[in-house]
Formats: structure tokens, C-alpha cells, sequence
């Protein structure tokens, strides 16, 4: 992947330093070889004294500390360059998932993207870690020893010249392959993400319906899927190194075979000379053979990094937005249409939305009641028509001056892990007081609960927090639009798993709230319909009636039969 | 330890493979120092001018050496990654089973990226433990006790000094690294948790913040998440770095010392030279083994903790036992609660109290009452998915705590306040409900709540994100009919369906449970007059029951909430 590479050679400062250090690592482990060589053939066939051999001794000692050192700050580097790496693609990632348009974040799995975001960055480590040093090293070192093995003994240097080639022609024939499989690989583990979240998430789900067990199958093969990708591509770096080991000793033998026979046959070198080669040549083909193992991790980090691009290159169209401020708008729906990947669709939606107004919208559900909130909301972009704020496109306003003026209560709030304070803010402008937040929860009429708690305010709701019945849910979630005050306010179905009782109290704050503000409430009940200035009445994606309660009494058969039907028996 | 203990009785399971690779691995390691030992003393004969027929024999030792060496490095390696990821994948499985019967009070503990986290990565780094840890110490002593024992044979001051090694850099040096290990691995296995929590989080409530406008904030504090968690890791990564280099200098240090040492005994006469070359090959060798013991400790560190954090959740509480009475499969029962009461875990108030309810097998109960009031909770404790405080429950005239938890769940049709659907398809969420369910039969299901516009290849997203509100609701209920158990408790399960479908849907419900036991939790009064008992709750008591036409003519709660239903329907 050219990207790895790229990002590698950016880092000049420290890729340079590897190419130094490797220059330095190949002297090293010449000299060591060579000190080796003559204390041993001193000793044993030139038979010099201890004194005699003492610098040699003490040059090795030299060497052999320089070769640590260097190993060090080889392995530092590549540590460091791998982090700023992974540093920086995190930072993509993040950047992308936070821009994507809410309906690919809907789409796909949550565990599967976490995956992306967490194994398959880790799995670009070794590309900087690994393979770059290796790669840097294995392009100087077996060169200076060659290049030493030719003076010394050119036969020698002959054969490694013939038979090195075929070390990374092999490899690279075998990590052609470890790319797919690497890639296979992620992929697995991030089904087993997904599944396991999809799975935690639904936990009680499966357990009403006898489930858990089979799905513990699932997750086994999801969990085994995994282990069976890992292993072949483990399965394909040892048959490998298993080849690379034969390639090398074979080499080895010929060079050993040769010198020993211009030794002992035709006693054309020096024993220092045969050693001294003999000596080189493993380190030679190691530095050949390690640099087969790290190809094989880094075309696993290669795999890894096509996952990350693709997600990073996954082009959507995000919702326009342009740079003009929001007065307290007046909203026109212009013809605006809306549809969802090849499936449901609103079609021509036209209303008219003047400051202040109070609207309602009604429907069958599925009739897409929540998709033009979405719309109106700018979550979407119309695909025809226009939506006009004040007369302009919504799409030349600011993305924040928009969202600052609005305030929209979806139909399933999230609740973050984290204080029910915390909660009720994230509604409101930065910074905003403990009194605000408490005159917010009282509005959505939850601020008895609240203080009946043992930390109230305090208290954590959420993932790894206390549980809350579904109506206290709704009016915290509530809480976020009083803290703010909005002048356009989406609510979708506010008062569902209340009752009555609590709804009433509600209304009051909500009628507060109207007063100077733009309300469009989606709806159910007749009460909240019948105070609305105007309702529009949603069938199958279009606007089959509009205008105010009494008008679509007379007006509209359906809207009649719907209202009967609440006041009339339904059991 | 003790959950280190965990990991290596299921690592028993794998026992075959541990003994290959402990054997190829020593095999290995033996025939390595082998072959290096015969190199160095091959090239020293040839200098001496032997006969040619031993250079050729001892090179095709040689060759042997390599051969077996190459071979026994692969099966080493190949049985031992097949042990540990089969030992992995066990453990997600183990973790998986043992959290299950934790659900659904977990989540009141853990976040759900954290136990993502804890999944994936803390039993990823798990490998460690088998390929680092567990089996290599051994392979390494008995091959340095070979090799030992072999060089005692040419200079027991070589041997001697080999020995030290062994000690120096197989115990003392990791030991040393130990002490200076502290925390730095703890904390990245805690990073990672953190950003796997946060960005799941940021999935989760992706809507919520983007209509908030906290992307921004939530994309920089993940940014910093995130750069914690590297940061760790280059800590951890230099770290290792660096004792890797510190012991292998160590070793070359001993090597080094070989050499020396071999070269004064041999000038001093003691060692014939013909053994020095070989000697030196030897120490070489033979410590390539000892230097991954440096990252002996790091490795040791890591998996205690990484087991800890897997078992520290699931641990103690096994399946509560003994209850394996089975309800009757092809009736409706009937439910009592006689005095109950309960607090959830933390809570100083009691969340239900003195509980009395009497549902007579086939008969229509609605509970209403305020949000908050304890409705859900009354349910799932019929369900026996929290144990009463106090009181009895009875089902079928028998105490739930002696009924089977499964064989409850498998009698009743659920439809909770919040129902989930997995990614896939309608079938599959549908097919959840029983086993052998034909699409004739999902068909039908759907049909009968409206929602034949879907085809069961329609994709469902993750919790149904892609279905309305009311869809999701209809989905659920569908599931509820098809899995055709006699006794039903739904909880608001119409609160987002227009009053026109909402009608038609019941008239389904209704007929399909006819025979069947039902309770229904409503916000609507409208229409309760059919049911055979009203049970109206507040604050986590029963303040009033009977029927439709009993409660109104008693005018208390009830009474008050129909007046203002009827006020605001005017
Ligand atoms: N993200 C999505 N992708 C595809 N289809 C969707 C998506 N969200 C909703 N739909 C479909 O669009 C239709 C309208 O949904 P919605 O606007 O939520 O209805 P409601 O009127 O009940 O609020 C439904 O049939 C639903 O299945
Ligand atoms: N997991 C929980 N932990 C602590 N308190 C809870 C939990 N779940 C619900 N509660 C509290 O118990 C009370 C009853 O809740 P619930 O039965 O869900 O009410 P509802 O009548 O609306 O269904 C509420 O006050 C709620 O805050
Ligand atoms: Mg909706
Ligand atoms: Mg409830």
C-alpha cells in the first residue's frame, strides 16, 4: 500500500537515522565476525598467547556492545514511527465517523466499526515496527557482507550472489497471498465485533426467547471463523520460514562445502579466510530470511490498511451547509422529496412554516412522520426540491447557527453513560448552570425522581448506570429541550410511556415553550393534535391533508375515522 | 492468579498440542545448537587436513541438522498457534456463557464497548500466556541442561559459565525487568478499554449528538482517547525494546566470556583448540533461546491482568441451581404475587411494595398507572428476571424460585417496553421466536399486524435503526404471536401505533390469546372495559384493582385519570 509507504518516508528524520543505523549495524557484525575469526584461529592453528589476543578481545567486547546499542535504537525508532502512524489514521477515523451523514452511521455494524477503529489500526504497527527496519537493514547489511565476501573469498560471494534471489522471489510469491488472507482475517474479527455487540446488546431478547444458547453457537462460529482465518495465514508465514529455512541452510551447505574443499582438498585459502566466510554467510541469509518474516507482517499490516482506507474512502454525500446566520426562521417545505437507499420515499412534501407556529404531524406509523422531522431538521438533504429557511436554502445556512436555534427530542433518545446532569446538558449551550439544569428537569416534570435519589443530580444513568423506567427516559431526554431555548422545536412522539397525568403537567411547560418558539410535534394523541395551528396528515410518504383540526374534521374522511377511533372503543 | 488459574485449565483442554510443541520445540532448539556446534568444529577439523570422506560425512550431517531443525521449528510453531487460538477461542466463548446469565443487571455495571473491549482484546493479548509464557521457560531449560550436560563433556569451566548464563539471563535479568514492569502494562489494556467504550458510545448516540452538535467535542475527546492509548503502547513497545537488547547483549556478554575463557584454557593448554570455534558457536546459539525471556515478566504481567479484567465481571455468580420444575407447555397459568416487594441493587427506596396480585389462568389484566410506577418492574419480576426482596410469586400455584427460569421464558409471550433486533433480515429477527417456523407462518405474523409491506429478505439495521417507531413495535408483537406460548405480558406495546392500526392490531392480539392468560401495561383507558381486572399502581404499590365498571363506581384514581382522558378527548 502506497499510503504505508508514504507515511513511512515522511518520517525523513527517523527513516534516516534506520538507514545509518543499519550502515552501522552491517560494520558491526562484520567486525564482530572478524574479531571471532582471528582470536579463534590465533589460538588454535597461529598459537599466539592470551596477552596476544587481549585487544582483539577487548575490540569484540567493543563491537558486540555497539550491535546492542544499535539494536536499541533501531527498535525505538521503529516503535515511534508506528505510533504517529496510528496516531494519525485514529485521527481519520475519528474525523470520518463523526462527519458521516446519520444515515450511513445507522447503517452496518457497531462492533464491526470498532474493530476498524481498534485491531485493524493495531495492525498497522508492524508495517513501522517490523517490516520498515527490516526492509532498510536487509537493503544495506547483506550487501556490505557480500561485498566482504567477495574481496575475501569471491567463489563464496558467487554462490550467495546465485542463490540469495530466490529468497525474496519466494516471498514474495508467498505474501502475495497474505494480503487477501490478512484482510479475510479483520474481516472475521470484525463479525465477531459485531455479532458479540449486536448479541450483548439484545442479551435479554434472546434470553425471553430461549435464545441465548443457540446464539452462544453463533458466537462460537464467529469465534472459531477467526481463529480458522488466523491460522491459515499463520499456517502460510511458517510453511514460509519453513522454505526460506531450506533455501538458506541448502546455500550455507554449498558455501561450506566449497571453502571446506579449497581447504582441505586444494588448500588454496587460509583457515582464517574458509571461517571468516563461513562465519558471514548464516548472518547473510538471516538478515535475508528475517526480512521473509517481516514482508509476511507487513502485507498483514498492507491488509489491515485496506480496511482502514476503505473505510476512510467511502464516499458519502454529506448534508449541505453554508455559512449564513439563522434569524428565528420561518420553514418552507418546497415540493421537497426524500428517499431512503432504494426503499421508502417522501414524496413532494409542500407546507409552509411561519415563526412561532405550532404544528402537528400525524399518520399511520410507518407513514414517514419521522423522516420529515429528520428532514426538516437538516439531518437530511431533500433529494428534489428545496427546504427554505427565511426564504433561502437551508443548505447556505451554518451547520451550528442552524443546530443552535433548534432543538429536536427524537423518538428514541440516547442516554449517555454519565450523570443525569451530564445528560440534561449535552442539550444546552456549553457551560450551563446546575439551576438551569434544574428548572429544565423540573419543566419535563422529572426533578421529584431526580431528588429523590440518593445523588441526584449526580446520579449515573445509562450504560453502567441506574435504570430508569421508559417514561423517566423520555423526560430527561425532555429536559435537554427546556434547557435550551430553541426557537424551532422537533419533537417526535414526546409523551410516549407517559401517562395522562404526567403528560398534563408536561403540557404547560411545553405551551411555555411555544410561546416563542416553532413547535412541529409528531403525534398520537388527539389532544396534542387538536391545539396545533396546523397538522399535516402523512399517508405512505405524502401530504394527503393539511390545515387545522376542524378543517381536516370536515375535509378528510381518514383523519376522521383516526380521531373517532381514539375517543371511540379500541379494544 | 487465581484467574490465571482459569486460563490454564481450559489450556488443558489442548494438552496434546502443548506436549508437541514442548517436544518440537526442544527438538528444535537441539538440533539448532547442533548444528551450529558441528559447523564451527567442521571448519576447525578441516584445518587440521582430514580425509576427505569425513568433511563429506560431516556435511551431510550438517545438512540433517538443518533439515530437522527447519521441520521442528515449523511444527512448533504450527502446534503451538493451533493450541493457544483454540484456547482463545474457548475463552470468548466461556466469557460469552458466563455473562449471559449476568444479563440484564450487567449493564447497570459495565458498558458494553468495555466488555467489547474486554472480548476482543484482553483475550487477544491472552495469546501471550501459551506462546510466551506457559511453555517456552521449559523447552528453554531442558535444552540449555542438554547443551550443559554436552559441553561438560569438553570443559567444565565452559559448562560452568553457560550455566551462569542460563541463570543470568533466563531468571535474573526478566527478574530485574519485573520489578521495573509496574504499571505501564496495566494501563494500556485500560486505554484500549476506554476508546473501545467511547467509540462505541459515539455509535450509539451517534443521532442524539449530532443534533446536539457534540461530534466535535466528542471527536477531540476520542482523539485524546485514542492518543493515550498509543502512547501507552510506545511505552510498552520501547520497553520491551530495551530489555530485549539488555539480555541480548547479556548473552553476547557470556558468549563473549565463552570465547575469552575458551581462549585462555587453550592457550594455557587445557582445552584442545580444535573445540574453541565450536564452544563459542555453542554459547551463541544456544542463548538465542534465553533473550525473548526478557519480555518474560512484561508477558506474565499482561495476561494476569488481561484475565483478571475478563473474570473479575463474570466471576462467583454461577447459574443459580436446583430449580428445574417445568410449567405446563400447553396451558395458560395463572399468577399470584402475595406481598411482594423489591429494591433494585443500589436503591434506598423500594421500588415495588406489598405487592398483591391474583391473575387467574385465562383471564385479562391491564395495569395502569404513572410513569415510574413500578409497571415493567412487576412484570419482569413475573418473569423471574430479578428476585422478589420479599413475598411470594406463584405461578401455576407454584413458587417461581422452583421453576426453571428457561422453561418461564419459554411460556410466555414478551413484548417489552424496548424490544431489540439484530442485523439481518425480518426473517431473522423473526425466526428468533421458535424453532421450524416457516415464512408462510412469518408471512402470516406480519399480515396480522400490518406490516405485509415487508418482505422477510427486508434488511433490519442494528436495534432496528432502519423501522419506525411503531414498525419496531409491530415487529415485536408479531414475534410475541409467533411464537404461540399461552401466557402474554406486554408492556405498552402499541405506545407508538396510531389509534386505526393500533385497533386492528389488538383485535388480533385479542383473538389469538383468547384462551390465553394476558397482561397488558397501558397508558390508554379507552377500551380497558372488556378486561376481566384492572390493576392500578402508583409510587410501587397496587392502590386500586377490579373491573372497568367497579373502579369508576368507586371514583378513586382511576376514576380521576378516565375524567381527564375524557377532558382532553373533547
Ligand atoms: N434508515 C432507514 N433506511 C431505510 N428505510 C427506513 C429508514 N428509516 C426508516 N425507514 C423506513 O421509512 C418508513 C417511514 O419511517 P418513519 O418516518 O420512521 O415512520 P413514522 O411515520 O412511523 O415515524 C418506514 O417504512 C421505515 O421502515
Ligand atoms: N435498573 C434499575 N435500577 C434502579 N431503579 C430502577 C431500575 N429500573 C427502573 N427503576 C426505577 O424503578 C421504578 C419503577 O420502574 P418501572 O417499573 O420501569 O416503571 P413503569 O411503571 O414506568 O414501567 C422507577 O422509579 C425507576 O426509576
Ligand atoms: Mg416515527
Ligand atoms: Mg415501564
Amino acid at each position: 500500500m502506497d499510503m504505508l509507504r508514504k507515511w513511512a518516508f515522511e518520517q525523513r528524520a527517523m527513516t534516516a537515522f534506520l538507514f545509518v543505523s543499519s550502515v552501522l549495524t552491517g560494520a558491526m557484525m562484520i567486525g564482530q565476525a572478524y574479531f571471532f575469526v582471528t582470536i579463534v584461529d590465533g589460538v588454535f592453528l597461529k598459537e599466539q598467547s592470551f596477552e596476544d589476543i587481549k585487544p582483539l578481545l577487548w575490540g569484540l567486547l567493543a563491537v558486540m556492545l555497539l550491535r546492542a546499542v544499535l539494536s536499541y535504537l533501531n527498535g525505538r525508532t521503529g516503535v515511534k514511527m508506528a505510533s504517529n502512524v496510528k496516531r494519525k489514521v485514529r485521527r481519520m477515523l475519528l474525523e470520518k465517523m463523526t462527519r458521516n451523514p446519520i444515515q450511513s452511521a445507522l447503517a452496518g455494524q457497531s462492533g464491526g466499526k470498532v474493530s476498524v477503529m481498534m485491531d485493524a489500526v493495531d495492525e498497522i504497527d508492524s508495517y513501522y515496527s517490523k517490516y520498515i527496519p527490516q526492509v532498510i537493514q536487509t537493503s544495506i547489511v547483506p550487501l556490505m557482507i557480500l561485498a566482504v565476501v567477495l574481496y575475501e573469498h569471491v567463489y563464496s560471494g558467487l554462490i550467495m550472489i546465485i542463490t540469495a534471489p530466490f529468497i525474496p522471489l519466494f516471498f514474495i510469491i508467498v505474501g502475495m497471498k497474505t494480503k487477501a488472507k490478512s484482510e479475510e482475517q479483520l474481516d472475521k474479527l470484525a463479525a465477531f465485533s459485531g455479532r458479540f455487540l449486536d448479541t450483548l446488546q439484545g442479551l435479554t431478547t434472546l434470553k425471553l426467547f430461549g435464545r441465548a444458547a443457540k446464539q452462544r453457537d453463533l458466537i462460537e462460529q464467529s469465534s472459531l471463523d477467526f481463529r480458522d482465518a488466523t491460522m491459515t495465514i499463520l499456517k502460510i508465514a511458517f510453511v514460509s520460514t519453513l522454505m526460506l529455512e531450506f533455501i538458506s541452510t541448502l546455500s550455507i551447505g554449498l558455501i561450506a562445502l566449497e571453502v571446506g574443499l579449497r581447504l582441505v582438498v586444494f588448500e588454496s585459502i587460509a583457515f582464517s579466510t574458509a571461517f571468516f566466510v563461513l562465519v558471514l554467510a548464516p548472518e547473510f541469509y538471516l538478515s535475508l530470511k528475517e526480512l521473509g518474516s517481516a514482508f509476511h507482517t507487513g502485507r498483514g499490516s498492507m491488509g489491515a490498511a485496506k480496511k482502514v482506507m476503505d473505510e476512510l474512502e467511502e464516499t458519502e454525500q454529506p448534508v449541505k451547509w453554508g455559512t449564513a446566520e439563522v434569524s428565528i426562521p420561518s420553514i418552507e417545505l418546497r415540493n421537497a422529496s426524500f428517499q431512503y437507499r432504494d426503499g421508502f420515499s417522501l414524496k413532494n412534501i409542500k407546507a409552509t412554516i411561519p415563526p412561532n407556529a405550532q404544528m402537528a404531524i400525524v399518520g399511520q406509523t410507518g407513514s414517514g412522520k419521522t423522516t420529515l422531522l429528520h428532514l426538516i431538521a437538516g439531518l437530511f438533504d431533500p433529494s428534489e426540491g428545496d427546504v427554505l429557511v427565511n426564504g433561502r436554502p437551508r443548505s447556505d445556512y451554518s451547520e451550528t447557527a442552524w443546530f443552535d436555534q433548534l432543538s429536536y427530542i427524537s423518538q428514541h433518545p440516547y442516554l449517555f453513560s454519565g450523570t443525569i446532569a451530564d445528560n440534561i446538558a449535552i442539550g444546552g449551550a456549553k457551560g450551563a448552570s446546575r439551576a438551569d439544569i434544574e428548572m429544565a428537569a423540573k419543566k419535563a416534570g422529572i426533578s421529584d425522581l431526580i431528588k429523590s435519589l440518593e445523588n441526584g443530580y449526580d446520579t449515573p444513568i445509562g450504560e453502567a448506570g441506574r435504570g430508569l423506567s421508559g417514561g423517566e427516559k423520555q423526560r430527561i431526554a425532555l429536559a435537554r429541550a427546556f434547557l435550551k431555548q430553541p426557537s424551532i422545536i422537533l419533537f417526535d412522539e414526546p409523551t410516549t410511556g407517559l401517562d395522562l397525568k404526567t403528560e398534563r403537567i408536561l403540557q404547560q411547560s411545553m405551551a411555555e415553550l411555544a410561546k416563542h418558539s416553532t413547535v412541529i410535534t409528531v403525534a398520537h394523541r388527539l389532544h396534542t393534535i387538536k391545539n396545533a395551528d396546523q397538522i399535516l396528515f402523512l399517508k405512505k410518504g405524502e401530504i394527503v391533508a393539511s390545515g387545522p383540526h376542524t378543517e381536516l374534521m370536515k375535509t378528510s374522511m381518514e383523519y376522521r375515522e383516526m380521531v373517532l377511533q381514539q375517543g371511540g372503543t379500541v379494544i | 492468579m487465581k484467574d490465571v488459574m482459569v486460563v490454564i485449565k481450559l489450556m488443558m483442554a489442548e494438552k496434546r498440542d502443548i506436549l508437541y510443541s514442548i517436544l518440537f520445540g526442544v527438538l528444535a532448539g537441539l538440533t539448532s545448537v547442533g548444528l551450529f556446534a558441528m559447523s564451527g568444529y567442521m571448519i576447525s577439523k578441516s584445518a587440521l587436513a582430514p580425509p576427505l570422506y569425513i568433511i563429506t560425512i560431516m556435511t551431510a550431517t550438517l545438512k540433517m541438522f538443518g533439515v530437522a531443525k527447519s521441520i521442528s521449528r515449523y511444527a512448533e510453531r504450527y502446534f503451538s498457534h493451533r493450541a493457544t487460538f483454540t484456547i482463545l477461542s474457548n475463552l470468548r466463548v466461556s466469557f460469552y456463557e458466563k455473562l449471559v446469565p449476568l444479563a440484564p443487571g450487567i449493564f447497570q455495571k459495565y458498558r458494553s464497548g468495555d466488555l467489547l473491549a474486554r472480548i476482543v482484546g484482553d483475550v487477544e493479548s491472552l495469546q501471550n500466556f501459551f506462546l510466551r509464557v506457559f511453555y517456552p521457560p521449559i523447552v528453554l531449560v531442558i535444552v540449555f541442561l542438554s547443551t550443559i550436560f554436552f559441553t561438560t563433556y569438553y570443559s567444565i569451566y565452559v559448562a560452568l559459565t553457560l550455566f551462569a548464563g542460563l541463570i543470568l539471563t533466563g531468571f535474573i535479568v526478566p527478574a530485574l525487568f519485573a520489578l521495573r514492569q509496574g504499571k505501564i502494562d496495566s494501563q494500556v489494556r485500560e486505554e484500549r478499554g476506554a476508546l473501545s467504550t467511547d467509540v462505541t458510545e459515539l455509535l450509539y448516540g451517534f443521532r442524539d449528538l449530532k443534533i446536539y452538535q457534540k461530534l466535535d467535542g466528542k471527536e477531540k475527546q476520542l482523539g485524546k482517547s485514542a492518543d493515550l492509548y498509543v502512547d501507552g503502547q510506545e511505552r510498552e513497545g520501547i520497553h520491551a525494546v530495551f530489555n530485549q537488547s539488555v539480555n541480548a547483549l547479556v548473552a553476547l556478554m557470556i558468549s563473549w566470556f565463552v570465547l575469552a575463557l575458551g581462549a585462555y584454557l587453550v592457550t594455557e593448554g587445557e582445552l584442545a583448540g580444535l573445540f574453541l570455534a565450536m564452544l563459542v558457536m555453542i554459547s551463541l546459539t544456544v542463548f538465542e533461546n534465553a533473550t525473548p525471556m526478557a519480555l518474560f515478566p512484561a508477558h506474565l504481567e499482561e495476561s494476569r491482568h488481561a484475565a483478571a479484567r475478563l473474570f473479575s465481571i463474570v466471576e462467583g455468580k454461577s447459574e443459580e441451581e436446583g430449580s428445574s420444575d417445568q410449567l405446563s407447555k400447553e396451558k395458560a397459568y395463572s399468577m399470584e404475587m402475595d406481598g411482594v416487594s423489591y429494591t433494585f441493587l443500589g436503591e434506598k427506596r423500594l421500588t415495588l411494595e406489598n405487592i398483591q396480585l391474583n391473575i387467574v389462568a385465562g383471564s385479562k389484566t391491564a395495569i395502569v398507572g404513572p410513569s415510574g410506577s413500578g409497571k415493567s418492574t412487576v412484570l419482569q419480576l413475573l418473569l423471574n428476571m430479578y428476585l422478589a426482596d420479599q413475598g411470594d410469586i406463584r405461578l401455576d400455584g407454584s413458587p417461581i424460585d422452583s421453576l426453571a427460569q428457561e422453561s418461564i421464558w419459554e411460556r410466555t409471550n414478551v413484548v417489552l417496553q424496548e424490544n431489540h433486533f439484530f442485523f439481518g433480515t425480518i426473517r431473522e429477527n423473526l425466526m428468533i421466536a421458535k424453532d421450524g417456523l416457516t415464512d408462510q407462518e412469518m408471512e402470516t405474523a406480519l399480515l396480522n399486524v400490518r406490516l405485509d409491506s415487508f418482505s422477510l429478505e427486508d434488511p433490519v439495521f442494528e436495534k432496528g435503526e432502519n423501522l419506525s417507531g411503531g414498525e419496531k413495535q409491530r415487529m415485536a408483537i408479531a414475534r410475541a404471536m409467533l411464537k404461540g406460548a399461552h401466557v402474554w405480558l406486554l408492556d405498552e406495546p402499541t405506545s407508538s401505533i396510531d389509534a386505526v392500526t393500533e385497533k386492528q392490531i389488538y383485535d388480533q392480539l385479542f383473538e389469538a390469546a383468547k384462551d390465553d392468560t394476558l397482561i397488558l401495561v397501558s397508558h390508554r383507558l379507552t377500551g380497558l372495559e372488556t378486561m376481566d381486572q384492572i390493576i392500578v399502581m402508583e409510587k410501587g404499590s397496587v392502590i386500586e384493582s377490579g373491573t372497568f365498571d367497579e373502579l369508576m363506581n368507586k371514583k378513586g384514581y382511576f376514576y380521576e385519570m378516565k375524567q381527564i382522558e375524557k377532558s382532553v378527548l373533547l
